[in-house]
């Protein structure tokens, strides 16, 4: 374009303002502030909690309140993984955008079909989600259907923009097409692995490889590994071993260990979400990482 | 078959509402907090008396109204002295909806002086609350008022906020609007690791007259008797309430699940006590806590805290100290679920009832899953 007179060109940038100005966004765990970034680049994003820290346990501390009140769209896991603390931050923050039911409110496991909802919970099974297992972010498929419902949420919000988001959804899927190939490779190669986990936090992109987690450090979701149920699971590892022990970086990783001590059996400890500032930085190269050291841990290596 | 189970399944929803709360969304959350504890000695300026007992017996209920409100009500069933007590401890609106982070809140609610009184009991780290909030503020602080609360535009926490309250809660009285309050929070975070707040609250009691001496024939020794009814209200009163408070964690990584260290200490100062106190008379109290949470299911904490009073004879005002320390271990096996073991050592004048004691609670939680704040 050409602006010869400086007026014109700066009406049109007056106009063009409310467009150019970044889109802020609080995205409670770092999968989504990694969505939000694939579609919006330029995006101002205020990420709530670290690989190293457990989501169901963060606080409404004040850091986050004021990053809560400045967002123009929140993207957070929902299904009751954040209710010990998104509730109060909400509340808190009064910020009339992001509210339950308004669109600046995203919730990505409302896009997909969870993995055992439950009729009825009582705690007596532990801290289960009635709504189901919380923790996609590692599913390629539920991912990839994540992304697309967040494009749209975006179009929707922000009209003026929707040939950038599309572009930028299609550009992530075809990368991500070409990643899940090669993971499906893999999973042929995984078929019968073993896996002992802690929590669910791998569950979904286990299922997707095929592989069976065959025992949870966790006696009941949510409980700390206890003594007595590391030492069922002990025995159960001596009359059939697992692969591998298969951990969080933000679970305490002493249980894992010893377990692995007593049972030869080696313990894995692998991001639980994407690191922000190096690698893996992308979904795409945690579920690489990860799908690497399983196969890394396989017992019956291809010829 | 299908249509059966429908039907069973519908029957089940009616009957059981409270179990099958996530199933529709349209039901509001529910919990219930059960606060049960076993007392060997009898202790000054206590909600608690010895023996077994129970503490804060709460049922709640919360939810959105629609797209621009939300409520909670909250009934607290206390025992006192053989008899038992339902009271509405919370019963408010709070807006959702206003422009520039604005929320109005109204109803019965806490209010948000301090860093204490604005959480709920079953919150606490300890069985009590320091000796000043037992004090100064009848335990914890709540009436029927209104709330304005604003988030200031800047790059780190700053809230502002101011209540009015008719002051029932507080003190008796005949004022319409027996108390308002003005409160500030700061905070932010200095690492990964490391967060805090801080806070500075007045608020006034315009029940409390300071005309010295004018009415004499006056019910003003009744003070001291509010203890009576209900529990709350406050023993010690003044026309104006001073408040300062600090709150600093640290976990590691930001990791609270793991392990996680509060400090935590407020400062209260009251002064123009009545139409019989001299201009230095005045209560005073602080208190400073810290506990560690050294393992996902266990924490260990000390608070220390003292306050001196003025207690109201007549015409006239005796002064009174207590000195507080506590030491508690607590055990939760679940996010639910809590057992606390604690050991206070009171220091008195003026109290006949000051006494050590060891105290064995349980604070255990079902429904909704609550959202708790810094």
């Amino acid at each position: 374009m050409d602006f010869k007179q400086p007026l014109a060109g700066l009406m049109l940038g007056l106009v063009m303002m409310p467009a150019q100005a970044a889109l802020n966004v609080f995205a409670c765990e770092p999968e989504w502030a990694y969505l939000v970034r694939a579609l919006v680049p330029d995006a101002d994003i205020h990420t709530a909690t670290t690989a190293e820290q457990d989501p169901h346990y963060i606080e409404a501390r004040p850091s986050l309140i004021s990053a809560m009140r400045r967002a123009d769209l929140a993207v957070c896991t929902g299904a009751a993984l954040e209710a010990g603390w998104l509730p109060a931050l909400i509340s808190r923050a009064s910020n009339r955008n992001v509210q339950p039911g308004k669109p600046g409110l995203f919730f990505a496991s409302e896009q997909v079909r969870l993995h055992q909802p439950h009729d009825h919970v009582d705690r007596s099974m532990g801290d289960v989600h009635p709504e189901g297992d919380p923790h996609i972010h590692l599913d390629p498929d539920r991912v990839a259907n994540v992304i697309t419902a967040l494009a749209d949420r975006l179009s929707g919000m922000y009209p003026e923009q929707q040939s950038d988001f599309k572009r930028r959804l299609l550009q992530w899927q075809v990368a991500w097409n070409i990643q899940q190939a090669r993971w499906r490779q893999s999973a042929k190669r995984l078929d019968n692995l073993e896996v002992v986990v802690q929590h669910t936090s791998f569950g979904y992109l286990l299922r997707w490889l095929g592989i069976e987690s065959v025992a949870d450090l966790e006696p009941k979701p949510g409980l700390p590994p206890s003594a007595g149920h590391l030492n069922e699971i002990m025995q159960q590892m001596k009359d059939q071993p697992a692969d591998l022990i298969l951990v969080a970086s933000y679970q305490d990783q002493r249980p894992a260990k010893w377990l692995a001590s007593q049972t030869g059996i080696p313990a894995v400890v692998v991001p639980g979400t994407v690191l922000g500032d190096q690698k893996p930085g992308s979904l795409g190269e945690l579920i690489t990482v990860i799908v690497d050291q399983l196969e890394r841990h396989r017992r019956t290596p291809d010829v | 078959m299908k249509k059966s189970n429908t039907r069973v399944s519908a029957l089940a929803l009616a009957i059981l509402p409270f179990t099958a709360i996530q199933a529709n969304e349209l039901n509001p959350n529910v919990s219930v907090v059960l606060d049960g504890f076993y007392k060997q000695n009898h202790t000054a300026l206590s909600n608690r008396d010895e023996g077994f007992g129970l503490g804060h017996t709460e049922l709640s209920l919360s939810s959105p109204i629609d797209d621009l409100f939300e409520g909670r009500l909250t009934a607290v069933l206390e025992n006192h002295e053989g008899e038992t007590e339902l009271e509405l401890e919370e019963a408010f609106l709070q807006t959702t909806g206003m422009p520039y982070n604005l929320s109005v809140r109204g109803g019965r609610f806490l209010s948000q002086v301090g860093y204490l009184n604005s959480r709920h009991l079953h919150e606490d780290d300890f069985v009590e609350r320091p000796a000043a909030y037992r004090a100064l503020l009848g335990t914890h602080y709540f009436d029927d008022g209104l709330r304005l609360n604003l988030l200031l535009p800047t790059p780190f926490y700053w809230q502002i906020g101011a209540e009015a309250f008719d002051g029932g809660g507080l003190s008796e009285g005949d004022e319409d609007i027996g108390v308002y309050t003005v409160n500030t929070r700061l905070g932010g975070d200095i690492s990964r690791s490391q967060s805090w707040q801080a806070g500075l609250s007045y608020l006034r009691n315009r029940q409390i007259h300071g005309d010295h001496g004018d009415e004499h024939g006056d019910e003003h020794e009744g003070e001291h008797d509010e203890q009576g009814h209900g529990g709350h209200g406050a023993e010690y009163t003044g026309e104006n309430l001073y408040m300062a408070d600090l709150v600093w964690k640290w976990a590691p990584a930001g990791n609270n699940r793991q392990q996680q260290l509060t400090l935590s200490g407020e400062y209260l100062y009251v002064d123009e006590l009545g139409e019989y106190a001299t201009s230095s008379d005045k209560h005073e109290g602080w208190y400073a806590s810290a506990v560690y949470q050294f393992a996902p299911q266990w924490s260990a904490g000390v608070r220390y805290g003292q306050v001196d009073l003025k207690e109201a004879h007549g015409d006239h005002f005796d002064d009174q100290r207590l000195k507080e320390t506590d030491v508690m271990l607590a055990w939760s096996h679940s996010h639910f679920s809590t057992v606390r073991l604690q050991y206070t050592h009171q220091e008195a004048t003026g109290f006949e009832k000051a006494d050590n004691t060891v105290m064995l609670q349980y604070v255990m939680s079902f429904g909704a899953h609550g959202a708790h704040g810094f």
